[in-house]
């Protein structure tokens, strides 16, 4: 082979390399700023997604992707709008969030018409990929919690060992919508709940609602209210000590921080990542190392991280073009997850990362979140 | 009711509203003074709450902590008088858009939540407690427990309000804001430095929400978005009291904090509700309030 055709090879498969690799671009909505609730969570599944990008850029990817991050601020009608501009104007091929289960239902039908995939989270409504499942093929799918999977978990455990339950709940949109699914659950188990309270999102103090609980002998206390932290706070008042369980919000680190180790221990939450598995032991040091201080809430990152894995490693096989990487996404498998999801995550008729038997219930011991036994 | 429980709703609501007092007691003075209410006070508040759980988890003693917030928010409020309240009253007095004090006190009170998001972050915080050694010292009392901040709140409210009482009924300086209030020219005509009256009452105005902010940072939760409910209830309370009198507003506000924790305890569904329908049935009643006057007046 002389020297001229050396050359002539090597440009061929630099073109030929050259040709499909294709720049991608992701858009992010999360509700980066608003309540401080809101924010735990978006800026979590966040880092979830950027260390994802980080570690994919760091692997001489095919393809080079572009994200573009916007902050919906809890609002709907933002959310609505920046997804209109993500499809419009900046021309994405998939797009990530949020954290408003209320803010994804509204944008969701925008998102399936315009034929792109969305990968839905940390919002956790049950309902987000159900609607639209039966369209085929649905652009809609989700790697977070899914709130009945986690109200069953803890519920099933709940009526077996305890024999009185109570709830305490928010008045706010997500508060009201837990307790109707608790209410539910616990009908269909037959058993009736000794107090139920409530507060407005925005409460200074919840004396009166522990007292209450305590005075109906609830043993176990079903948390769904944002500002749990003052549940907490009262409760050595009163003198009263139930088990505390409630949706995954209860395993940030956050809420250890606020409500000390000695009060947070042998709470119980719904848990998808279990940190005595290695790989999601791992997978917790490396974020820490990467983001600090700011690292706060192991869960809801590792879906964000498993969500944008399973989006990065479709668009290697699929490129841009949105209808290619949704059936990619749809086809994913041998996936190795850090969280509960499984290495077929979806299916055409199953657009959720976790499945029931994926959600388990966690349990803060001596300051980490472990399985409960 | 067990009596325990009572004792208990008492304490947590006399706690309570006492941090209400305290900011009804804000806005009374801005009001004497400038006939502005400064809206933003809630997140004077608010960065006190901030700045002194800062300085306690750094070690700082509580006295040393508590002058530096003082002072810290002092500066604040002279600051928002000079840059949000006195050009407007320069500009626009006597005309509709006198009431632009709305806007600018706002305004600076957005500025300080996006400050507070900046320098602490978006999340929640937690205060360790002012006097207690630990973090649970619970006191009891009538088979009832509480933490000794909530007394102390108390306490405090009522000592400020004694002061208060002092200054605008018998000190000089309650002359002088008499005076301002009725009338600047007047009253600068009289050889009264309005200046320096205007000022000091949004420096006291500062105090109070620093005291407040203190106070209420061990009790509750610390966010950059916790001023907006304190501010309100505030409102509710000063309306309540009568735009007039600090007693009526002490009593208004302890009044508040007890219905609002025994209407929770009643029915906790709706029990942020009762006690602003309480207010609104008391304000059809006696519109200007419990101390206050419905001819014109003077302070």
């Amino acid at each position: 082979m002389n020297r001229n055709r050396v050359w002539l090879a090597m440009a061929g498969v630099l073109a030929a390399f050259t040709a499909h690799a294709e720049n991608i671009k992701i858009g992010v909505v999360q509700g980066l700023s608003g309540p401080p609730a809101i924010v735990d969570f978006g800026e979590s599944y966040l880092q979830g997604i950027q260390f994802a990008l980080k570690e994919y850029n760091a692997s001489s990817p095919k393809h080079k992707i572009e994200l573009i991050v916007y902050n919906d601020e809890a609002n709907p009608q933002r959310a609505v709008s920046l997804v209109q501009r993500l499809i419009s104007n900046d021309k994405v091929s998939a797009i990530v969030g949020t954290v408003n289960s209320g803010n994804v239902a509204a944008f969701a039908p925008m998102v399936q018409q315009a034929k792109i995939p969305l990968m839905a989270g940390p919002a956790i409504a049950t309902d987000i990929t159900a609607k639209f499942i039966d369209q085929s093929p649905s652009y809609i799918f989700r790697c977070s919690m899914v709130e009945k999977y986690q109200v069953d978990a803890m519920l099933d455990w709940g009526v077996k060992k305890f024999k009185k339950i109570g709830l305490m709940h928010g008045t706010g949109g997500y508060g009201m919508f837990a307790a109707g699914e608790i209410r539910k659950g616990m009908k269909a188990r037959g058993v009736e709940l000794v107090a139920v309270e409530s507060a407005a999102p925005n409460v200074t103090d919840m004396t009166p609602q522990v007292l209450n609980l305590k005075n109906a002998g609830a043993e176990l206390v079903l948390m769904f209210h944002d500002s749990l932290e003052l549940f907490y706070r009262a409760m050595p008042k009163a003198n009263y000590k139930p088990v505390i369980a409630g949706n995954w919000g209860l395993s940030s680190q956050m809420v250890f921080n606020i409500v000390g180790q000695e009060g947070i221990e042998g709470t119980v939450m719904g848990q998808a990542l279990d940190l005595n598995d290695p790989k999601a032991a791992a997978f917790n040091a490396r974020m820490s190392k990467e983001f600090g201080d700011k690292y706060r809430w192991p869960v809801v990152a590792a879906l964000g991280y498993d969500g944008m894995r399973i989006l990065l490693q479709a668009a290697d096989q699929a490129g841009a073009d949105p209808t290619k990487l949704r059936k990619a996404i749809e086809d994913t498998s041998g996936f190795k997850a850090v969280s509960g999801t499984p290495a077929k995550p979806f299916g055409p008729k199953d657009h959720e990362c976790l499945d029931q038997e994926n959600v388990f219930l966690g349990v803060w011991r001596n300051g980490r979140v472990v399985k409960l036994q | 009711m067990k009596t325990a429980d009572l004792v208990q709703l008492l304490i947590s609501g006399i706690a309570m509203g006492s941090i209400y007092t305290l900011m009804g007691k804000g806005l009374l003075i801005t009001f004497l003074t400038t006939r502005a209410l400064n809206f933003g006070q809630g997140d004077f508040l608010m960065i006190a709450s901030f700045l002194s759980m800062t300085l306690l988890l750094a070690g700082t003693p509580v006295v040393v902590a508590v002058v530096v917030v003082l002072a810290v928010l002092v500066v604040l409020g002279v600051g928002l008088e000079r840059l949000a309240i006195r050009p407007l009253a320069n500009m626009t007095a006597g005309s509709a858009s006198s009431l632009a004090w709305i806007l600018t006190t706002m305004g600076f009170g957005m500025l300080l939540q996006n400050t507070a998001q900046l320098v602490w972050g978006k999340s929640r915080f937690y205060s360790p407690p002012l006097f207690a050694d630990e973090q649970k010292k619970v006191v009891e009392l009538m088979g009832a427990r509480f933490y000794l901040e909530e007394l102390i709140v108390a306490l405090v409210a009522m000592v400020v309000v004694g002061v208060l009482y002092w200054f605008l009924f018998r000190a000089r300086w309650g002359k002088e804001v008499a005076a301002v209030s009725f009338d600047k020219g007047t009253a600068s005509l009289l050889g009264i430095d309005v200046r320096r009256v205007v000022a000091t009452s949004y420096a006291i105005m500062a105090v109070l929400a620093a005291v407040s902010g203190i106070l209420a940072g061990p009790l509750t939760t610390v966010q950059a978005h916790m001023g907006l409910l304190f501010i309100l209830k505030g409102f509710a309370v000063v309306c309540i009291g009568g735009f007039v009198n600090p007693v009526g507003i002490l009593i208004a506000g302890i009044g508040f904090g007890i219905v609002e924790a025994m209407s929770n305890y009643v029915d906790s569904a709706f029990g942020d509700l009762y006690p602003f329908i309480i207010a609104l049935l008391f304000l059809i009643v006696r519109p200007s309030g419990l101390f206050g006057e419905f001819k014109a007046d003077v302070r």
